[in-house]
């Protein structure tokens, strides 16, 4: 069995050698391509992240290409690009969203394929590209305490914690019932714990807010204890301040941002040569560094010795773009 | 030789050539201006509220978005809706009233730097000013319960500003000044012979005021009252942020729900829900038409007056009192919370070692930052001003002449105001998306400008006619006696007597622009970026210190363009 193995791949190997040659060549004509074109325009949904301004100086830099941005929150850039390529105006190139809003566009014919993009290789589990998108980077979710109020013994250890009594009244949280972190939150816990844990956390009577900026300022200021779910990739933007996040040693819910090719896109060959690029260890290193977990292995181990250990945390779930209007009515029903 | 003519029996003074064809042909352009700008994003929207799916996606004709509409949970939105924006409004026109007489018709010390720092409020982005309150008047940790704890030794909280009292205050933060300015040179224009004769005639301060000076201020008064009831009921961050942390719903919060947070964008039950608000707003235009109709609201005649003021004696210091308070409460407080949080690494943590000056180096750096500022500077100015020329000419023609389809053009200009703004920018985005692609208005400056003009026209319309409303007819008939033309006297009786009104309406549209979020997401591409746009990039990046650093650069813009502006004024009115 094992000698026919053998012999089967050495057999093929001609081949396997030819087809990476031939992707090598063709790779090279994709680079060509892209400094020809010499421009690319990204819609993304990130709205303001510095880091992904980083990763795009990076790009300008070693090829020659300018970027452009065209930031917006995630329905507006899904509207924009639905209603230019229904008046055929064809205007950008790559598209980089949560893989909610990625999915539904995908369903609607919004993409073209990717092509053939050589970093793909690299992508870890449970993250996984098709032959339309690529994992880009993770927004990974956990709490956030006030280090002035809650002493160490009592920091919640698991998720299941919050429904201590303790916490009653003194949660603060992103809504479960609108679109966003709070609404990933839900899934996961559902999904986790079923919904005893949402029943009994909706007797906790957490405080509801949509600003997430303003509810991590508000922890930090000490009008609640606690906040939830807690973008880690905040982190950095409030250091300094008596805050501190901890991921439940369940793991921590997550929400993946895709890259993919727009329809019809004007620079195809520098959208593949970006998105390689944003699969370069370098590029996802600076995402890591920042708070988001990487898409592909061995970068975690590189990051900063602060972030690492929270980097380094069991991957708990993330939503399904298919179940999502039915989790926000569940949601509903629960926290009235 | 030229023969005047009275302006009954000319049509309101239309040059005789233009008026046999030049006026049809001047009203139909006119109408077709207005009728791209609004009626057809309108339309766009109507199709949307209409259809299964919004522009460009197959699907079917139906009346399912009203027939949703009929929830109770959108019935308590509007319930909450309309208590909110009456209680705010009714609480505003009656603070701006108050704070416009003391300072265009009392010799209130100080008056005229008062009424520069009265209006800061309106020209601060909203969010700025929510933080700065919710970091005063959260009931754990705010700075006033704090104090108050502090002072009296109760454990009990004073203020709380996630509360139905929260959103109305911070709703009256912008709805006071913007109302303020709008009717505090309709006040100052007022001839005092009236006042003085109805005192002679026995009546009191009192009535005098209520009587003559509020009476006569009807137009203008119910004009802002009607701007600012509908802004009230279409407002977004005050409710939002004051609002969904304590379960209060409104309209707009109703709306952005339907529109950004489900997995499917109900684009259709949107569009339905702002056609059902327009609506509404319709009503109370009919019954404000039906209060001024045939009502005479003239105060600026031939007759020659000096716009005196009252003298107070020792009352003066308690409206000085009273100007200061309002200053204290709605500028002081937020203001100087901005202003310190920006020297300093976070907002809310006063500590020396987080002294910085990072944020205005941040911003000062910023690239992006400089280009947006350019590019808003440009639209501001362009915006503001081909928005009063429009607005001048539409006031003129629904106000001062009876041209047939004056209504039409008065409804036109008014649609934009009645249209929550995140439902118009969408009308916007498919309307000039799916214009054809040699019209080169979609991805450029062009189309931020059409929607600036478009959105600030109802302003424009309702402070000159407002202003317009004052003027007696004699004066451009007395124009045309002496000669003058059409032109000349539209521009050195009308426009002449009204500019402290254009100026105004200038001001609120250019800051208007500088402001504006909903429709500039929607249109902007990386080369026409604008400052909410950046602000916005910075607020969701993590940096509300630097956005209070833009704040602040705004709030001495405004001080500018304020202070020039009164300086004009002063020379005209030499008793200010």
């Amino acid at each position: 069995m094992k000698r026919r193995t053998v012999l089967g791949l050495l057999a093929a190997s001609p081949a396997i050698v030819r087809s990476a040659a031939a992707q090598t060549d063709d790779w090279a004509k994709v680079v060509e391509g892209a400094k020809k074109e010499g421009k690319l325009l990204i819609y993304t949904a990130s709205i303001g992240s510095p880091f992904h301004r980083t990763v795009i100086t990076a790009f300008e830099k070693k090829y020659d290409i300018k970027v452009d941005l065209l930031e917006a929150r995630a329905s507006e850039v899904r509207e924009r690009v639905r209603v230019e390529q229904s008046a055929g105006r064809f205007l950008g190139d790559l598209h980089h969203n949560g893989s909610t809003t990625t999915g539904m566009m995908q369903r609607d014919g919004n993409f073209q394929p990717r092509g053939f993009v050589p970093n793909v290789k690299n992508i870890e589990a449970p993250y996984e590209a098709d032959d339309i998108k690529i994992p880009a980077e993770v927004i990974s979710y956990c709490l956030l305490v006030n280090k002035n109020i809650v002493k160490p013994d009592d920091e919640p250890k698991s998720w299941k914690d919050l429904l201590d009594p303790r916490w009653t009244g003194k949660i603060l949280s992103d809504d479960y019932r609108a679109l966003g972190g709070g609404a990933v939150f839900f899934v996961v816990m559902q999904n986790t714990f079923g919904r005893e844990f949402h029943e009994k956390l909706a007797a906790q009577k957490p405080v509801f807010a949509r600003d997430i900026q303003n509810s991590e300022r508000r922890t930090a200021r000490g009008e609640f204890p606690l906040y939830l779910p807690f973008s880690l990739q905040n982190l950095n933007n409030l250091k300094g301040l008596p805050v501190k996040a901890i991921v439940p040693a369940e793991g921590r819910p997550y929400v993946r941002f895709d890259l993919s090719t727009l329809k019809n896109a004007p620079h195809p060959n520098a959208a593949r040569l970006f998105m390689n690029h944003y699969l370069e260890p370098e590029s996802q290193l600076v995402f890591a560094n920042a708070g988001y977990n990487p898409v592909i292995k061995g970068v975690v181990e590189k990051t900063l010795p602060e972030i690492r250990p929270l980097l380094a945390t069991k991957a708990l779930g993330t939503t399904d773009y298919t179940k999502q209007d039915e989790m926000l009515a569940l949601a509903k029903e629960i926290y009235k | 030789m030229t023969v005047a003519v009275p302006l009954e029996q000319q049509g309101a003074a239309f040059p005789r050539g233009l008026a046999r064809y030049g006026r049809p042909a001047g009203i139909a352009l006119l109408i077709l201006a207005l009728g791209f700008l609004t009626l057809y994003p309108m339309a766009m929207l109507l199709y949307g509220s209409l259809h299964s799916t919004p522009p460009g996606m197959a699907g079917e004709f139906n009346l399912d978005g009203y027939a949703n509409l009929a929830t109770e949970e959108n019935f308590q939105a509007l319930i909450n809706t309309t208590i909110l924006s009456v209680v705010k409004t009714v609480l505003s026109l009656a603070l701006a009233i108050l704070l416009a007489w003391i300072v265009a018709r009392t010799d209130t010390p100080g008056r005229g730097v008062l009424e520069v720092l009265i209006t800061l409020p309106f020209f601060i982005p909203p969010i700025l000013t929510a933080t700065a309150w919710a970091m005063l008047g959260n009931a754990q940790v705010g700075t006033i319960n704090l104090a108050w704890r502090w002072l009296t030794g109760s454990e009990g909280t004073l203020v709380d500003v996630y509360s139905y009292g929260g959103i109305v205050w911070h709703m009256m933060q912008y709805s006071t000044p913007f109302i303020f300015l709008f009717i505090v040179d309709a006040f100052r224009a007022m001839d005092p012979s009236l006042e003085e004769s109805s005192r002679m005639s026995g009546a009191t301060r009192w009535q005098t005021f209520w009587r003559i000076t509020f009476g006569l201020m009807l137009p203008v008064t119910t004009s802002a009252f009607l701007l600012s009831f509908i802004r009230g009921m279409e407002s977004f961050e005050s409710a939002v942020f004051f609002g969904t942390p304590v379960g209060i719903k409104v309209l707009t919060t109703q709306i952005y729900d339907l529109i950004t947070q489900r997995a499917q964008p109900d684009y259709q039950g949107a569009t339905a829900l702002g056609f059902a608000t327009l609506a509404l707003m319709f009503l109370l235009l009919v019954v404000q038409s039906r209060v001024l109709r045939g009502r005479s609201f003239t105060t600026v005649t031939g007759k020659a007056y000096s716009p005196n003021v009252t003298r107070l004696g020792w009352m003066r210091w308690v409206t000085f009192a009273i100007c200061v308070a309002f200053f204290v409460l709605t500028v002081a407080l937020p203001v100087g919370q901005l202003i310190l949080s920006s020297f300093f690494q976070f907002f809310g943590f006063y500590q020396l070692d987080m002294l910085t000056l990072d944020h205005y180096r941040s911003v000062w750096e910023n690239r992006q930052f400089w280009g947006a500022f350019g590019n808003t500077l440009l639209l501001g100015f362009l915006g503001a001003t081909a928005t009063m020329v429009l607005g001048g000419i539409i006031a003129y023609i629904t106000t001062r002449t009876t041209w047939r389809g004056r209504r039409l053009i008065d409804i036109l200009a008014w649609l934009p105001w009645m249209m929550p703004g995140m439902v118009l920018g969408i009308g916007f985005l498919w309307g000039f998306a799916i214009l054809p692609h040699a019209v080169p208005i979609y991805g450029t400056l062009w189309a931020l400008l059409l929607a600036y003009v478009a959105l600030g026209t109802p302003v424009a319309v309702r402070v000159t006619s407002g202003a317009y409303a004052q003027i007696a007819k004699d004066l451009e008939e007395c124009s045309r006696v002496h000669g003058a033309g059409w032109w000349q006297t539209l521009g050195r009786i009308l426009v002449a007597l009204a500019w402290p009104a254009f100026a105004v309406g200038w001001v609120l549209i250019f800051f208007g622009i500088m402001r504006e979020l909903s429709a500039s997401i929607l249109l902007y591409v990386p080369d026409t970026e604008v400052l909410s746009v950046v602000m916005l990039k910075m607020w969701n990046g993590g940096k509300p210190e630097a956005v209070s650093v833009i704040g602040l650069v705004m709030l001495v813009m405004v001080l500018i363009f304020r202070w020039v502006q009164l300086r004009f004024i002063k020379r005209r009115i030499s008793t200010l």
